[in-house]
């Protein structure tokens, strides 16, 4: 079949419609603040092979992840209509294990022609510490482990799954009905491209997906092309790993041949004994995450901008890592120090087009506990916003999701209603942007007043580290957590579990953006 | 006499009902940009008799001065440790892939966004009461900045106003004009409500001195505004309250939309009104969706106002190539500056040129043969277009064409998919400019039977304004648990209902003319979005009902909560019945202007056009066709059959792909 520009853009368009729709399933059924109001979920397409053919734009560390959990799915099990898979171990196709995956496969005229799938951060499975991101030393602690099972097959639910999920979570009632909504909103996706099919006949809509995927990677070449050849290095570190107490490197070296880039992580240190080790798809989807936005905003999110790189992470290493170590922080906070590196690498070779180090963290913040005005256990979790990175020719924005992640804030008349907690201070960090020709934005401040005891897990970067600067720019300020307590100010570790008193407030400040040029004096 | 009079870019529309003779009459005048009451009272200036007419205005002030960012010089007021929350915002950021988008400005900077000490709780309990003294510095401060208005939103002021209605009051007092949020809008979700509030705060000046000069001018008249709900509301209000007016116009173009394809038979239906820059789309299913959760320029605007999906696609829209060799169209558009290349300024090819070399638009016919095109321009365009892509140039003028209809169809399928609705149960119905000539083929590729473009196709919005009741919205944020008795249910909003009639009183309505909407958010505890839910006795039924039909499934054994109760307040108007025409013998040879190639994707037509306003009712034929009005072009495929109804409109049955 020869390809035609005009249907090319047209199918773009039709692919694309699937999983925007799967996501307003998702997103309008679920229960939790943190998929509903923080968005922390992705939805995308599949062909039959495994290769992503379109993801709607919702987080993207999800983004070159999300192929390697369809492409699990696919090595462990055999399917039939009507079967929903399910997984989030890690080692199998996940990230880390609160975001589970559920994977639909599409039969047409019996045969099997593509996936529908989705992920949503779950505010908790189980482990040691409500959330499921504690100070773990293997994986086994942080929580359930789901290798690829079915929960459906052939449409029938799978009760004695279904009860061992519930009855390892804290919160039950609230991940049965985010569950149920990632279910729908795979059941959609699937109606649809079967609609899809029914249309315009199965051998045309293969060619398409086929022939966008080639589009992809033709403009992804297309870019590094333009990149003049040669190798650029980096090299930054994570704090910790709130265990030992060291510094951990990441080294990145980009080797750009014609159109061809080869991204090697050689020199990065061995995984860490604590749980910011992050697993291959979590390296994939930040390597995908920077091509992707030096590349046009309208080329569509599919796995063909991969085949133009090749990505080498070392095993055993701390990009790569291997069971038992546990994985909790790599997702959420080595994902952003691997943008940072690549970034760094890349700002030699674009100048131009490269922002100087954002936050760098997630500053994940999960408190659990017993809610005695409602009478039931609760689990909080949010992630916390700061400043970005000043950009050749602008400054940076302040008190905003950067990189891997943008979920939205839990709102402080939200968190009342849901949880016995109080914002008492939700502002600006004034002056925590790098200085220079053009300034990092700043963090933020959120104050936390527990009404009630309870258990804090944090699990934050740059705290001793700082956000460089480019161009003769300023680094931005490392970020602080904080324990106010009676009068006392208590300084709180990077990555830690502490225990809460009613009265006390958690403050975080988030770091800001590191500066771009050399400030006028 | 009743005139409904709506503000366009190019045109300020009239449609005049006289409610003694049933006639209805249309006009336009030139619109005025910089001073857009100027074309109102050019337009009225000629009053028929002495007495006073009822005038419905759709305005733009509102909408331009947020977007232009002209509004007045505005201070916030919240709660200590709160002030960044309007710079915050839900954290964030605009676009995924791209380092160099930055998220909208808040309105008002830091150095004037104030804070006092003060805070309720969610039970509405003062936690920490308010520091009444420290007020009189932040007045200070406003008087040394020379701030026009003032919003003041503190936590929980839904729950309990006593802090707000204070902090209000003395700078009421001082002299500034206040918008407290809960006035504005007394829902839970700080961001939103403050950034609402700071909205209505910072247009409503502007709005005010516009009205007032209206009013001034026009002494003898009564003068309604429209509101982004599609009801009116009167002077005082908009101009307290103009948040609620941002999407005036449009709102009268679903409302004139609703009551014509009601007219005419249809109760499904989807909105196409295709512009310049953009389209604006919606669903009218008995009635147009109301949504509670808008963006205006990146901005929330939560108070209610008719659900209308607006893409970045329209006439003027660039075709290019990419960097994959791939053809695009939009989001960059030529706009009315330097316009289409056959407007003769441009030199990029856009949507339009992409219609007038496929014969579809005649040069000598476009807006009545009063604006030259420039049909060697638009080829030279496109011949630069083609050679890039390396296709035939007849290749890329058809491709634009069909992309473009991409672009709109999956818009389409956003309001009506995604919302679980058929488009095939429902009449694409199309006004605006460019819409005519994309809509069958857009009816065709979403399975749809059928298009409807009204006689009023360039005038719907003056007609909806006309057409529209009185509309008052109010809501409050309950929180109340599902278990609630239903009589402290009822309880809690009778004071939201008395309100309502109240005000419709206070503005002359009888008992019998006023009518009671009743409804509340309710959600699955735990969740955080809420369902609508008809108010009555059966309401969690109902709620778990819509949840099963909305998300597939639910769950009567699990906690509910009422989050939002929410009353809206009718009063009715008499509106005017669209005229009706008799069928006449047609003769279609008299309406034809002549017949000219016109490019299909099945190759050339010889094509005969008509000329709109010579077809009466009973006129039928067979497409291919194109029918020309002074403001449209109506395209009717060869498959497609097309009848003019009773009412002049243009019913075309779309034939299948």
């Amino acid at each position: 079949m020869k390809t035609d520009l005009v249907r090319l853009e047209i199918f773009k368009h039709l692919f694309a419609s699937i999983p925007e729709e799967m996501g307003a399933v998702l997103q309008r059924a679920s229960f939790s603040p943190n998929i509903k109001e923080r968005r922390d979920f992705s939805c995308a397409l599949f062909d039959a092979q495994g290769e992503m053919i379109a993801q709607a734009a919702h987080i993207p560390v999800h983004l070159g992840a999300m192929p390697l959990s369809v492409q699990a799915a696919i090595r462990a099990l055999e399917f039939a209509e009507g079967d929903m898979v399910i997984l989030n171990d890690p080692y199998q196709g996940g990230t880390h294990l609160p975001d589970i995956t559920l994977i639909a496969p599409i039969f047409h005229a019996g045969d099997l022609v593509g996936f529908a799938a989705n992920r949503a951060h779950h505010a908790d499975v189980g482990g040691m510490a409500p959330g499921s991101m504690p100070i773990a030393h293997e994986l086994v602690q942080e929580g359930l482990i789901l290798p690829p099972t079915k929960l459906y097959a052939g449409g029938e639910l799978q009760q004695g799954v279904w009860d061992i999920i519930l009855r390892n979570t804290r919160s039950p009632w609230e991940r049965a009905g985010d569950l149920r909504a990632q279910v729908a909103a795979n059941r959609r996706g699937v109606e649809r491209f079967a609609a899809l099919i029914a249309a315009q006949g199965l051998e045309t809509v293969q060619h398409y997906s086929a022939a966008l995927l080639a589009y992809t990677e033709r403009m992804t070449r297309t870019l590094i092309a333009a990149i003049p050849d040669g190798a650029y290095r980096f090299e930054d570190y994570l704090d910790g790993d709130g265990v030992e107490e060291r510094p951990i490197k990441i080294a990145v070296a980009i080797e750009i041949k014609g159109d061809q880039a080869t991204v090697d992580f050689a020199g990065s240190d061995p995984q860490a004994k604590g749980s910011v080790n992050a697993v291959y798809a979590i390296t994939l989807s930040t390597v995908y995450y920077v091509f992707r936005c030096l590349v046009d905003s309208e080329v569509p999110n599919n796995t063909g901008s991969l085949r133009a790189i090749q990505v080498l992470a070392p095993e055993g290493s701390v990009v790569n890592a291997r069971p038992p170590a546990p994985v909790a922080g790599g997702n959420v906070e080595t994902s952003q120090r691997i943008v940072d590196v690549l970034l760094g690498a890349l700002a030699a070779a674009l100048p131009e087009r490269i922002p100087a180090a954002s936050q760098g963290t997630m500053n994940n913040t999960l408190i659990g506990g017993w809610d005695p005005a409602r009478q039931r256990p609760y689990t909080y979790y949010e992630t916390i916003g700061g400043g970005m990175g000043a950009r050749p020719g602008a400054d940076g924005p302040s008190a905003i999701h950067s990189h891997m992640t943008n979920t939205l804030n839990t709102p402080a008349e939200a968190m009342e209603y849901a949880y016995p907690i109080r914002v008492t201070r939700y502002e600006i960090r004034e002056d925590s942007g790098g200085a220079g020709e053009f300034r990092g934005g700043d963090g933020l401040r959120r104050d936390l007043l527990l009404l009630a005891d309870a258990t804090a897990s944090l699990l934050s970067e740059r705290r001793s580290g700082q956000p460089y600067g480019l161009a003769g720019g300023e680094p931005g300020r490392s970020g602080r957590n904080l324990l106010l307590r009676g009068g006392d100010e208590i300084e709180l570790p990077s990555k830690g579990e502490v225990e809460l008193k009613a009265g006390d407030v958690l403050s975080i400040r988030t770091p800001g953006g590191g500066g771009w040029g050399r400030a006028p004096k | 006499m009743r005139i409904g009079i709506d503000t366009g870019g190019t045109f300020t529309d009239f449609v005049v009902f006289d409610p003694e003779s049933k006639h209805i009459e249309t006009f336009k005048v030139l619109s005025t940009p910089q001073d857009p009451a100027a074309a109102i009272l050019e337009g009225l200036g000629r009053p028929e008799g002495q007495s006073a007419r009822d005038l419905v205005h759709g305005s733009t002030v509102a909408t331009n001065a947020l977007l232009e960012r002209k509004g007045a010089r505005t201070a916030l007021v919240t709660t200590a440790g709160f002030r960044d929350v309007l710079h915050i915002g839900r954290q964030n950021r605009p676009a995924l892939y791209d380092f160099f988008a930055d998220p909208p400005a808040p309105l008002v900077p830091r150095q004037h966004r104030l804070e006092v000490a003060e805070r309720i709780d969610y039970r509405g309990e003062v936690v920490t009461p308010l520091d009444k003294a420290a007020i009189e510095a932040l007045i200070a401060h406003c008087r040394t900045h020379e701030i026009e208005a003032v919003a003041v939103s503190t936590l929980f002021a839904f729950a309990n106003p006593a802090h707000e209605q204070a902090i209000a009051e003395r700078f009421r007092a001082a002299g500034f004009p206040v918008s407290a949020s809960h006035d504005i809008l007394p829902e839970f979700r700080e961001y939103e409500r403050t950034s609402t509030t700071v909205v209505n705060a910072y247009v409503s000046p502007v709005m005010g001195r516009y009205l007032g000069r209206l009013e001034t001018a026009l002494p003898a008249d009564r003068l309604q505004v429209m509101q982004s709900n599609g009801g009116m509301i009167g002077p005082q209000q908009a101009a307290s309250e103009a948040v609620r007016c941002i999407l005036s116009g449009p709102a009268g173009g679903l409302v004139g939309a609703q009551a014509v394809a009601a007219a005419a038979g249809f109760d499904k239906v989807l909105t196409f009104d295709m512009g310049g820059t953009s389209t604006d789309v919606a669903l009218i299913d008995g009635a147009p969706r109301s949504t509670s959760d808008a963006s205006i320029g990146g901005l929330p605007v939560n108070v209610p106002m008719l659900s209308i999906h607006t893409v970045g696609s329209g006439g003027g829209s660039i075709a290019f190539r990419d960097p994959g060799g791939g053809l695009q169209v939009g989001p960059q558009s030529a706009g009315a500056d330097p316009g289409p290349a056959c407007y003769g300024r441009g030199e990029l090819p856009t949507v339009t040129d992409a219609n007038l070399l496929l014969g579809r638009i005649r040069p000598e016919l476009f807006f009545g043969g009063q604006m030259a095109l420039d049909t060697a321009r638009a080829e030279r365009a496109f011949n630069g277009l083609a050679a890039e892509l390396g296709i035939p140039p007849e290749e890329a003028h058809l491709g634009v064409f069909q992309i473009v209809n991409a672009h709109m169809a999956r818009a389409l399928r956003v309001i009506s998919v995604q919302q679980g609705q058929d488009p095939r149960d429902y009449t694409l119905l199309a006004f605006g400019g460019a819409g005519g000539l994309h809509a069958v083929e857009l009816a065709r590729e979403l399975g749809m039977p059928r298009v409807l473009v009204p006689r009023q196709a360039a005038t719907l919005s003056a007609l909806g304004m006309l057409l529209a009741d009185a509309t008052k919205d109010y809501s409050r944020t309950v929180m109340l648990p599902g278990a609630t008795e239903f009589t402290d249910v009822q309880a809690a909003i009778a004071p939201l209902i008395a309100q309502g009639q109240a005000d419709l009183a206070a503005e002359g309505f009888a008992a019998g003319e006023i009518r009671i909407e009743a409804s509340a958010d309710i959600r699955y505890a735990g969740q955080s979005f809420e369902l609508n839910i008809a108010f009555g006795e059966s309401l969690l039924a109902d709620f778990h009902a819509a949840h099963q039909a909305a998300y597939g499934y639910q769950d009567p054994q699990a906690q509910v909560e009422i989050v939002n109760l929410r009353v809206r307040a009718i009063g009715l108007v008499e509106a005017p019945q669209l005229p009706t025409f008799t069928k006449t013998k047609v003769n279609l040879e008299e309406a034809l202007i002549g017949r000219y190639p016109v490019r299909f994707a099945e190759g050339e037509v010889e094509t005969p056009f008509y000329a709109g306003e010579r077809l009466g009712t009973g006129a039928a034929f067979q497409g291919p066709a194109i029918v020309v009005r002074a403001d449209t072009t109506i395209l009717v495929g060869a498959q497609d059959r097309a009848e003019v109804d009773e009412y002049l409109n243009l019913q075309i049955s779309v034939g299948p792909a």
